[in-house]
């Protein structure tokens, strides 16, 4: 931006001087055109620069539109058609039912957390070995198929995890050993989750792995130690923050997932007492069939059926900014692990 | 200290390491069977439906037999009209980060942007999307208020490519350029984008096919009904696309074949997929050859 003042001043002067050129020696065609470039030059940057500048408006535009419906859920907005809720009764609440005016969202904050742990919980560790596996002890074979399927599990869309998820697992497992029971529920969806967000955490933890020098592998292989002794004591802490950083990208790509996770998990807002009435009479692993909700899948479920401005629209909308606020929260976390550090 | 206590009993040591290269290749495999399985699934499922004229049919809204034409369309249409909106900017915003933002703050902070906007949830973009064009400009669920809000999916991708692409070309070639007395915008135009070219199309692809695969921001931005006309270029009509169509037979449950669609649907997009790859696979066996 402040540079246009500047090229400004240059641009007139430049074609001020072109006609007098001009009547001295008539000027090759070449010539002309390079001062024509040169102008070009000057102020194709201002273009480049305005993409670039776009994109962080996008960012803050994003925050302005969500803020201004979200939080039209507290303050008496434009927005608000209804009544204003306090934040108390909507942060520290489990109790959601919109058609008797209650709006409380701690059922979906905490379903997505459960089901991101859960999906984090099998992805990490697999992810992480599987990064090692194929920077440091795969053939290379190996390697480029191992690449080829993280690329292609990453590329399949999330609707068709969903119906594979639906169509097959959830049949399977009900017949299986859930006596027939319904099997939707956090264990599914995080199994899927999972699947989905270890393409990342591999190419990442990969990147890592690869990233390291390779002294650190030597030496230690000098010192006598066996490979998994080096991968465990040397390679894995050495690469921590940049694994670190994986596993958040990853917790945030699960976290904003919701079509597949909506397909599978039941859409049960009440997943908390009926958590509690079937662990009363079940074993714990049951709680993890539980139908339950979460963040992202709730927007899918709820918003094209609610009236604009209405409060329950409204608390909607402030759950998107919650999603927004958190990726922006894991994106500078990773900024404090320190990735250019390493790199 | 720590060193020696783990170096001290060398055959505990010797089988343990067999142990954990036995657990890091069933993981991999692993994750080769889930893919297998997946894919194979989907496929076995979807195959008895996939018949010429499960493409080639409008679909039904109440009674069996309909058929996916329109969706396939749309889904052409959306991602190539994103890509249209997305490619522009995108490129313009990968040069000046390669190019022109030098090496210091201002270069972090766009970094920060795009990776910010790169890991922002698609149900996001999706409420941004229905606030803005569906909404405030009045453009209810259409293609145009679809495309646009995709292609905030897109750029985010576009543009790392290109930067990372751009960082890819040698020095030499451009201090030549520059030794020839171009300026900088030829050297970029003529000499760094051809070159990145191949790297930049290959991401290219990459994005159609996450755009492609895309549903919650087209749920919301442009709808779940197609135009009764075929094939509809208007910008205006609601055009849903296969993801969306995909999810929305399976959760409104109003069609008696649903089941099947959605596993048609799904071995389409499947197929559409592996052809992507395989192309980008081709692509990247090109530029391989070329640098080497």
């Amino acid at each position: 931006m402040n540079d246009s003042p500047e090229s400004s001043l240059v641009a007139p002067a430049l074609l001020l001087e072109l006609p007098a050129a001009d009547r001295l020696t008539p000027a090759p065609p070449e010539f002309r055109q390079s001062r024509l470039h040169r102008l070009a030059d000057r102020w194709s940057h201002l273009v480049f620069l305005t993409c670039s500048l776009l994109v962080v408006a996008l960012i803050g535009g994003i925050l302005f539109f969500l803020s201004a419906r979200g939080l039209a859920a507290f303050l008496p907005l434009a927005g608000n058609t209804g009544r204003t809720l306090s934040f108390a009764e909507v942060f520290l609440s489990t109790d959601w039912a919109p058609s008797s005016d209650h709006f409380g969202i701690l059922p979906f904050l905490g379903g997505s957390l459960a089901v991101t742990g859960l999906a984090l919980l099998l992805a990490a560790p697999t992810g992480i070995l599987t990064g090692v596996f194929i920077a440091k002890l795969a053939p290379s074979w190996m390697r480029s198929l191992m690449r080829q399927v993280m690329d292609l599990l990453v590329g399949i869309p999330s609707v068709v995890y969903g119906i594979f998820g639906l169509t097959i697992i959830l049949p399977l497992v009900s017949h299986s050993f859930l006596k027939d029971a319904p099997a939707s529920g956090f264990a599914i969806s995080a199994m899927i989750l999972s699947v989905m967000i270890v393409p990342t955490i591999v190419s990442l933890a990969t990147d890592a792995f690869e990233g390291l020098p390779l002294s650190l592998d030597e030496g230690s292989q000098a010192l006598g130690s066996s490979r998994w002794q080096a991968i465990w004591h040397v390679l894995i802490p050495a690469a921590r923050p940049r694994l670190l950083t994986a596993c958040v990208l990853g917790l945030g790509r699960a976290i904003g997932e919701a079509m597949a996770v909506q397909m599978v998990i039941g859409n049960n807002p009440q997943w908390i007492a009926l958590m509690r009435d079937f662990t009363d009479r079940a074993p714990f692993l049951r709680a993890l069939f539980t139908p339950a909700a979460t963040l992202t899948t709730e927007l899918v479920q709820e918003l094209p059926n609610t009236p604009t401005g209405s409060p329950w629209n409204n608390v909607l909308f402030a759950m998107g900014l919650l999603l927004y606020l958190l990726t922006m929260v894991l994106i500078l976390a990773t900024r404090r692990f320190g990735r250019s550090e390493v790199a | 200290m720590r060193a020696i206590a783990t170096l001290r009993s060398p055959s505990r040591a010797k089988h343990v390491d067999k142990l954990m290269r036995g657990v890091l290749w069933v993981i991999a495999l692993g994750f080769i069977l889930v893919l297998a399985v997946f894919v194979g699934a989907i496929l076995h499922q979807g195959w008895p439906v996939l018949r010429l004229d499960f493409l080639t049919r409008m679909p039904e809204t109440l009674e069996a037999g309909g058929g996916i034409k329109p969706q396939i369309f749309n889904s052409i249409y959306l991602v190539l009209l994103s890509l249209g909106f997305s490619l522009p900017i995108g490129l313009g915003a990968g040069v000046y980060m390669a190019e022109y933002a030098g090496k210091g703050r201002t270069l972090n902070f766009f970094r920060l942007c795009i990776e910010t906007l790169a890991a922002t949830p698609s149900i996001v973009l999706a409420l941004f999307g229905m606030i803005v064009f569906v909404q405030t400009l009045g453009w209810s669920f259409s293609i145009r208020s679809g495309a646009l809000t995709l292609a905030l999916l897109n750029i985010p991708v576009i543009t790392r490519v290109t930067e990372v692409s751009l960082m890819g070309v040698p020095r030499e070639l451009k201090e030549a350029s520059y030794g020839l007395g171009a300026t900088k915008l030829q050297t970029i135009l003529k000499v760094a984008l051809p070159y990145a070219a191949t790297g930049i199309l290959t991401g290219l692809v990459l994005t159609a096919g996450r755009a492609f695969g895309e549903s919650a921001i087209l749920v919301f931005t442009a709808g779940t009904n197609t135009s009764a006309i075929f094939p509809d270029f208007r910008l205006t009509v609601p055009g849903e696309t296969l993801s969306v169509h995909l999810w929305y037979v399976t959760s409104d449950g109003t069609l008696p074949d649903a089941r099947e669609i959605a596993a048609g649907t799904a071995a389409v997009m499947i197929l559409v997929l592996l052809i992507l790859n395989l192309s980008v696979r081709f692509l990247d066996r090109a530029i391989r050859r070329r640098t080497r």
